[in-house]
């Protein structure tokens, strides 16, 4: 069975791209191997933090204008990337888990250590301008919970905010603590405590005695494993306050909600998903991808399509292959150039003040995202690249990770739909 | 004779993606998650033994797998490290040998004249009297009962056209014992397409059960012996095919992950799923296409097992070219039974959990049928949701029938 478009990555960028060309009527198959990075990531959408220097970025879809020409928003018409955005909204508004925020302005987060991150969308309960209108901040931790300390948090906030709030924090007791001896408590396992109506009740009541009006109420992200807000809804409406998400380290429940959401809407477009179904090769021909090879049990099978998007993530998501000295993407067989000394890849310290190399490695494209060689030529011409594994950022340091991930993914996508065959 | 013991637990990078989607971890704290028994108590496995009760919680059921981007057989670990386990500590049941080696029974019931009669009306004495609650079993669930006849003794029966194409099928405990008229379907179905079915009867249970009840040594002498039979056959240039999706998994990707056996590595690329097979002839324009209409409303559910195979839903594309049919896709995650998993009575409140959320969606769609390869699924379906669920090569071999 041939299909116009073959995407091979099933996480942020590959379901988005799936999801964009199939509302254009194109048919669409994704390959994927394992859940991706994006199932247990923070499921935020930064757009633009910080530009080169370290200055901070007030209006991020004007900042993406200013990146160096090797970056991958340079690659992108603005309109285009604003386009992108906008029908990311669109989609979640459509499956009802709508994000907020403004592609004209960047947002202060509180994080799961109590400082602050700039971002620009967001799911609805993370809703941070609360935290700067409300009198009270109530930081809520759970017994037993790994990775979010209340009491830690709201010391950090107290440092931002000084005097000019009361901030208080409290620790909620759950029935899971009892069995600690056998699991770790984690966001999920609070998120299934408080789905249950037992649960769900014992957490309001805990909270009632501590909550106003004018409260904002801060806790690790755990308001339920579905792309809805029910929870918060019934929270809200109960308790007459207001919560704030902050995600937490992996598993971040957000990412999870946000891939469900998207799976969702691709299946409703009638993309096709493959599991488990790993591509060890592709077949080109005059540089022309013809297919993609999927080994499973020894056997090989190929996938025709016109069209093919890589979305298969970065060093992290298994997207490219590191070894010494060298740096590869398997599937395609494209070398990445890399210092051949290991030690020049990185700054030593982890945080350290710049971007760091290894993070910017990825595969260098032209402005219509097909992978190109040293001096410009293109690789494949119905290939393109989209996501993590595009050379020229660091999406740590600027803070623009899932905001390459989308905006490239759109243009690759509405690009192939304009063509016609 | 060993089973391997060699997987390296390294290639996790502890990255927690199958803790979130493990079906078991959201149904019990009892159970520690397949990131920890799996690979990280692995490693320490390597160095002290093991005295960890809680891998009886791992149903096997691979999500785990089909969610680990580093290729980890985490679920495979679980199952030799159970192995292990065992071999120094009591049984928690005495249902545990029988359910792990269920062909014995089917055997020995479909042997005797009016054997099924009787074994199905022990069953639910058996119930009535809570024996089978001593015995290990749950009491709610739904046991399989067992047919009159085998498929075997059907299938000789049967007078086949001859054709040129012909595959061998590999029919599995639950067809031959307990619902042979799907097997039955499967040749009529193949027949239409030109293609005579071979049946071997020195084929024995896959070893799924047993490998999931912790008895690999057991599983290890029954691969050994089907992997002769499939070499015989595929030195042959024949492919085998199976109906039941996790004596699909246990032949062409369990056996390799657990067992050193040589003959497998030329075999195991010449298994395919029945589905799958009849989906490759449609690609290739080879497929007979000439179904009556079907005007019923169907909810298909993917079994885990078949989609750990890497193959796509092949029913789904087949079913959906047959005139006026309506089939949704249920997508509501495992249905808890996960093989025998969810007969144990310690294990049967877990898998009921599990199962909820397929059970209401089941439950809320307007549909006439659940569609649904695996034989136990099937079984865990029509327990939890009150609808019949008809294995989907039924569906074509009914849609043929004019």
């Amino acid at each position: 069975m041939k299909h116009d478009l073959l995407i091979i990555g099933g996480g942020l960028s590959g379901l988005f791209a799936a999801c964009v060309a199939s509302r254009q009527g194109k048919k669409v198959k994704i390959l994927s191997y394992g859940e991706s990075t994006l199932t247990i990531g923070s499921g935020i959408i930064d757009v633009l933090g910080y530009d080169d220097d370290g200055n901070f970025v007030a209006n991020p879809i004007e900042g993406i204008k200013n990146v160096a020409k090797h970056h991958p928003y340079a690659k992108v018409e603005n309109d285009v990337a604003k386009k992108a955005l906008q029908t990311f909204m669109e989609i979640a508004k459509a499956e009802n888990y709508p994000y907020m925020g403004d592609v004209n302005r960047n947002r202060w987060i509180p994080t799961a250590l109590g400082n602050f991150k700039p971002t620009c969308l967001t799911p609805y309960s993370m809703n941070s301008d609360l935290l700067f209108e409300k009198k009270h901040i109530l930081v809520v931790g759970f017994e037993g919970m790994k990775d979010f300390y209340a009491d830690m948090v709201a010391k950090n906030l107290k440092k931002d905010f000084e005097e000019k709030k009361s901030i208080t924090s409290l620790v909620i007791k759950s029935d899971l603590v009892n069995s600690r001896d056998l699991r770790d408590i984690s966001s999920i396992d609070i998120a299934f405590w408080l789905e249950h109506e037992e649960g769900f009740n014992s957490f309001k009541n805990q909270l009632k005695p501590y909550v106003t009006p004018d409260t904002v109420i801060v806790l690790p992200a755990v308001l339920g494993l579905d792309p809805n807000y029910d929870l918060l809804d019934r929270l809200q409406q109960d308790l007459k306050t207001t919560f704030i998400e902050v995600f937490s380290l992996p598993p971040a429940i957000t990412g999870l909600r946000l891939n469900k959401m998207l799976v969702s809407y691709a299946k409703k477009c009638g993309v096709e998903i493959i599991k488990k179904a790993k591509v060890i090769a592709a077949e080109v021909v005059d540089n022309k991808c013809k297919s993609v090879i999927v080994e499973s049990h020894g056997r090989q099978k190929k996938f025709h399509a016109d069209d093919f998007i890589l979305a298969t993530g970065g060093i992290y998501g298994g997207g490219l292959i590191a070894g010494i000295g060298s740096l590869k993407e398997p599937i395609f067989n494209i070398d990445i150039e890399v210092p051949e000394v290991q030690t020049d890849w990185s700054d030593k310290k982890l945080f350290s003040k710049g971007k760091q190399l290894f993070a910017q490695f990825g595969i260098e494209v032209n402005n219509n995202l097909v992978p190109i060689t040293k001096d410009g030529k293109q690789i494949i011409d119905n290939l393109k690249i989209v996501g993590r594994n595009l050379a020229g950022y660091d999406f740590c340091y600027e803070k623009s990770g899932n905001g390459v991930v989308l905006i490239t993914a759109y243009k690759a996508a509405m690009d192939l739909c304009k063509v016609v065959r | 004779m060993s089973v391997k013991l060699n997987i390296n637990p390294d290639q996790c990078i502890a990255c927690t993606i199958c803790v979130t989607a493990c079906p078991v971890t959201a149904a019990t704290r009892k159970f520690r998650g397949p990131k920890m028994t799996g690979p990280a108590l692995t490693r320490l496995r390597k160095l002290i033994s093991d005295d960890d009760n809680m891998l009886d919680y791992c149903s096997n059921c691979k999500n785990c797998d089909l969610a680990c981007p580093s290729g980890v057989p985490i679920s495979t670990l679980n199952m030799i490290a159970k192995n292990e386990y065992y071999k120094t500590h009591p049984r928690k049941s005495k249902a545990d040998y029988m359910l792990a080696h269920s062909e014995n029974m089917g055997k020995m019931i479909t042997s005797i004249p009016l054997g099924a009669t009787f074994a199905n009306l022990g069953m639910s004495i058996g119930k009535n009297l809570n024996m089978m609650k001593a015995m290990g079993i749950a009491q709610d669930a739904k046991m399989p009962s067992y047919a009159n006849e085998s498929f075997y003794s059907k299938f000789k029966k049967f007078k086949q056209v001859s054709y040129p194409n012909k595959v061998v099928f590999f029919p599995g405990c639950f067809i031959n014992y307990n619902q042979p008229d799907i097997g039955m379907d499967l040749v009529k179905v193949y027949q239409k397409n030109k293609i005579e079915v071979i049946v071997d009867e020195e084929f024995v249970c896959c070893g799924s059960p047993m490998v999931a009840g912790g008895y690999l040594d057991d599983a290890k002498v029954n691969a050994e012996k089907n992997v002769s039979r499939f070499k015989y056959w595929t030195d042959k240039g024949y492919d085998i095919i199976t109906a039941c999706t996790s004596c699909g998994l246990m032949l062409k990707q369990e056996y390799n992950e657990l067992f050193d056996i040589e003959a497998l590595e030329t075999c195991s690329k010449h298994i395919y799923d029945a589905m799958e097979y009849l989906a490759i002839l449609a690609d290739n324009n080879e497929l007979n296409t000439d179904f009556k209409f079907d005007n019923k409303k169907y909810m298909y559910h993917a079994p885990c097992h078949l989609k750990v195979q890497a193959i796509g839903f092949p029913s789904l594309d087949l079913l959906r070219q047959i005139p006026k049919i309506q089939v949704t896709e249920a997508d509501a995650g495992c249905c808890g039974i996960s093989e025998s998993y969810g007969f144990k009575a310690d294990k049967h409140e877990i898998s009921m959990k599990i199962g909820a959320k397929l059970f209401k969606k089941i439950k809320s769609a307007n549909v006439d049928y659940v569609l649904s390869e695996c034989g136990t699924c099937r079984l865990q379906i029509e327990n939890g949701s009150g609808k019949k669920a008809i294995h989907p090569i039924s569906i074509l071999k009914q849609a043929y029938d004019k």
